[in-house]
């Protein structure tokens, strides 16, 4: 279906109103990346292509570097989270769209308005090749825009399109308008806040193909505070590669690694968890394993795993898997769920299909299947035992445009509350919160998705929450630095309260664990990295060592390296010895560099991100993380029994470490020069003693 | 890198209608223009140029070619890995997922399901991590 004769009218005028400015001419031997990336001045409806040099790519690659390097030339120092001085970006990966698999993430990128730090979402779906058929490897957005408009990009430009019509719909039926508004010739890729984004909710993320969540860091609300409803890309341009034909051969091996069975029943999942518990010692997982689960059931597979293991935090990580028993998580099974599913969900290049669309009760609308950190929210954090819930809820999120990581945090702390009396029916408008009640739980969602009476309170997270209501930081919700943490217990494992902390981006699961250096097998393509025994004592991880720290660093620097090609991090699961990340990026882009040359690429932009938050004020030691996700005080029972994190004097070692001073967490000069960044910190001496 | 077309144009439109990115204009029975900013180098046009009047982006003569002698994509599901690469790049959307339940646990496969819009730029082949997509003749009868 085309336009309407009046979207052609607002068209036709917009684009007069429009100038165009092209800087520079392509310069053709870009192959990977495209070398330019599209400025949207939403003030002035202005757009501008910047060629970005070749240099730049083989310092920062593409997508996180990008982002890095140009969020921290752009956003000047205090800038307002929400204000029109923050610059917004949708960035792809370098290796999006060449023959490689594994490589369609997308990244929204700004300052956070939930953590006033860097802030990222990562996101699958297939907006990231999106935005390179247009010809940009990044699309950026300035100043805010006077009323509600979304952006197209055709192949004959970019053009800012009124989206009243569009503004206060949900993030489904918006997405469904414009494809058919845009999709006359081809599948546009599309993204776009819901209600929560447009309502500034500091937990709100940005959705793609229907529910696919770029969810955290509140970077909804940074889009809703432009009056940016959506973005809608049809462009159709194919992506240069220096070496097609070997960045195929390379791939044909994890293609094949992805197809292995794992011989596992959907009830030995949760003895699995009991298997991983009960000893003293932990084994080196090799990762084929947990893609083994993700291709069967999706991540959903280790939801009574992780509960029995001790990975999922229970009751506002105040309990153990004795408050939420096997027979109370039976809806949650892997057999359970899947009996739901209609389909497998792939994201772009991806050979693993770890997402699944199910049919909810009493409709006939398909969602995505709720994927274990939701899955997790809603049922053992909260001790809510019906999963259907849980289906409805993550709907209404998705819609909504809201994070359920964060939205699940902020409902387990108000329970909490409740239950402790810091917060009482006169602030609740009656509604009796108790644990594990379907009925409170989905009005209280309703509620922050709509900002009324107590929703207002929590729609901003639990940390604004906790403020507002005098709540002191011991009682406050689980979180680091305000974003509240996914559920994958530091009591457990605390390389994952230790990442919470000290990355740019705090209170991400996915920045880094100790369990991800063995997952990910650094050590068979890096020099000077240990191969972990086969067998350690559990307890160990938790006494701060150089070597484990040295890991904890290496997972860091890698992080931020994948991230720049845009590889989802369940394919590395497959181990970097089998996913050849550093070939395909040689045969991608014509260079040929070793895998230390990636990794202080990834030290780079880590660094670079640092550098990004220090400009913005706020002081690396001030990045707190919830005593209670690192066992101050421990607990008395369970699987994490006695288990604390050393966290200051881990974080000490980290800073030290990667490079940074070990008091303040500020890069030292030796590595600004090390990493080429010290003309970025011009005139800081006085001001940082950098 | 675009195509071009060359003074052999002489304005019959052929080329227009095809070119999946309306990047070719110009006036009838007068020579044409591609628009280097919209071109996506599919070939379209110079598989339907009836006077040898287009050039590749490397300066090579376009051949004609017979709509019916275009080769299409054939895809081998059993290499396929359901990655979606191909129907993603495709400039027309010819290709679409089928889901077929059973042994392949509800996995969508890419087929070929409008290939009278196929403009045979193989651009699905070119991306296939896999080599699971080839272009071929289609078969006679």
């Amino acid at each position: 279906m085309g336009c309407g004769v009046p979207q052609a009218i607002d068209r036709l005028l917009m684009s007069r109103a429009l100038q165009y400015t092209k800087l520079i001419r392509k310069q053709d031997n870009m192959s990977g990346f495209i070398g330019k990336v599209l400025w949207v001045d939403l003030d002035n409806h202005l757009f501008t292509e910047e060629m970005i040099p070749e240099k730049i790519y083989q310092d920062y690659l593409s997508g996180m570097g990008l982002a890095a390097h140009l969020l921290y030339e752009h956003i000047p120092p205090g800038a307002d989270p929400l204000g029109p001085e923050n610059v917004l970006g949708f960035v792809s990966g370098l290796l999006t769209g060449t023959p490689s698999l594994f490589s369609g993430r997308w990244m929204a990128v700004a300052k956070s308005p939930l953590t006033g730090t860097w802030g990222e979402a990562n996101c699958g779906g297939y907006f990231s090749l999106a935005i390179k058929k247009c010809g940009y490897d990044g699309i950026f957005f300035t100043g805010s825009s006077p009323k509600p408009v979304y952006l197209s990009v055709e192949p004959g430009g970019p053009i800012l399109l009124d989206a009243e019509d569009l503004w206060g719909s949900d993030t489904l039926t918006t997405e469904k308008l414009l494809r058919e508004r845009h999709g006359s010739q081809r599948q546009p890729g599309v993204v776009c806040i819901g209600p929560a984004g447009e309502r500034r909710s500091l937990i709100a993320g940005i959705s793609h193909d229907f529910g696919r969540m770029a969810a955290r860091s509140g970077l909804g609300a940074v889009m809703g505070s432009k009056n940016l409803k959506a973005v809608v890309l049809t462009g159709a341009k194919p992506i240069p590669v220096a070496d097609s034909q070997a960045m195929k051969a390379l791939s044909r091996k994890p293609a094949k690694l992805t197809r292995f069975q794992i011989p596992l029943s959907s009830r030995m999942m949760a003895f699995a968890g009991k298997f991983l518990r009960n000893p003293w010692f932990k084994f080196r997982w090799d990762g084929i394993l947990f893609t083994g689960v993700l291709r069967k059931w999706g991540t959903v597979g280790l939801n009574q795993t992780s509960i029995e293991w001790g990975d999922a935090p229970i009751k506002n990580w105040a309990g153990t898997r004795k408050n939420f028993s096997l027979d109370q998580s039976k809806q949650i099974t892997p057999q359970a769920i899947s009996a739901l599913e209609q389909n497998k969900y792939h994201c772009l290049a991806c050979p693993l299909g770890c997402g699944a669309t199910i049919r909810g009760e009493g409709d006939n609308q398909t969602h995505h299947r709720p994927e274990y950190e939701t899955t997790l929210a809603f049922t053992g954090l909260v001790l809510n035992q019906d999963y259907q819930l849980v289906v409805e809820i993550n709907d209404m999120l998705n819609r909504a445009g809201m994070d359920s990581i964060s939205a699940g945090g902020t409902v387990a702390a108000a329970i909490e509350w409740y239950q402790d009396g810091l917060l009482t029916d006169a602030d609740t408008g009656g509604l009796a919160l108790n644990w594990g009640d379907g009925e409170a739980i989905l009005a209280l969602v309703k509620a922050m998705i709509a900002r009324e009476g107590i929703g207002d309170l929590l729609a901003d997270g639990s940390k604004r929450a906790a403020q507002r209501l005098k709540i002191e930081d011991r009682k406050a919700g689980i979180a680091a630095g305000g974003s509240e943490l996914a559920f994958h217990d530091s009591r457990l494992d605390p390389g994952f309260g230790l990442h919470a902390g000290v990355e740019p981006a705090p209170g991400r699961h996915t920045s880094g664990a100790f369990i991800y250096y063995t997952l990910f097998r650094l050590w068979t393509r890096l020099k000077d990295l240990p191969k972990p025994p086969l067998i350690t004592n559990k307890k160990r991880q938790f006494l701060p060592s150089a070597e484990t720290i040295h890991q904890a660093v290496t997972i860091s620097k890698f992080t931020n390296f994948y991230n720049a090609l845009g590889i989802c991090f369940f394919g590395i699961y497959l181990g970097i010895d089998r996913l050849p990340l550093f070939e395909w990026t040689d045969a991608a882009t014509g260079w040929s560099r070793t895998p230390e040359e990636y990794l202080q690429i990834g030290h780079r932009i880590q660094t670079l991100r640092q550098l990004f938050n220090i400009k913005q004020g706020v002081a690396p030691k001030d990045i707190k993380v919830s005593w209670r996700a690192l066992g101050i005080p421990p607990q008395n029972s369970g699987p994490n029994q006695g288990n604390q994190v050393d966290y200051p004097a881990m974080r000490r070692m980290y800073w030290d470490q990667i490079g940074w001073d070990p008091e303040s967490g500020y890069p030292t000069h030796e590595t600004l020069i090390e990493l080429g960044l010290e003309g970025r910190v011009a005139g800081w001496e006085e001001k940082y003693g950098l | 890198m675009a195509y071009k077309i060359t003074e052999n144009c002489r304005g019959c439109q052929a080329c227009v209608r095809p070119c999946p990115t309306q990047a070719i204009s110009g006036e009838r029975h007068e020579v044409h223009q591609i628009d280097p900013q919209r071109c996506i180098e599919c070939g379209t046009c110079g598989r339907v140029c009836p006077y040898e009047a287009v050039l590749t982006s490397q300066g090579r003569l376009a051949q004609r070619v017979k709509k019916m002698d275009w080769l299409k994509p054939v895809i081998d599901q059993k290499s396929c890995v359901s990655c979606a690469l191909c129907i993603t790049i495709c400039p027309v959307s010819c290709l679409a997922l089928e889901y077929i339940q059973g042994n392949s646990a509800g996995r969508g496969y890419p087929v070929l399901a409008q290939p009278n819009a196929c403009i045979a730029c193989g651009f699905c082949a070119d991306i296939c991590p896999v080599e699971a997509i080839s272009m071929q003749p289609k078969k006679k009868g």
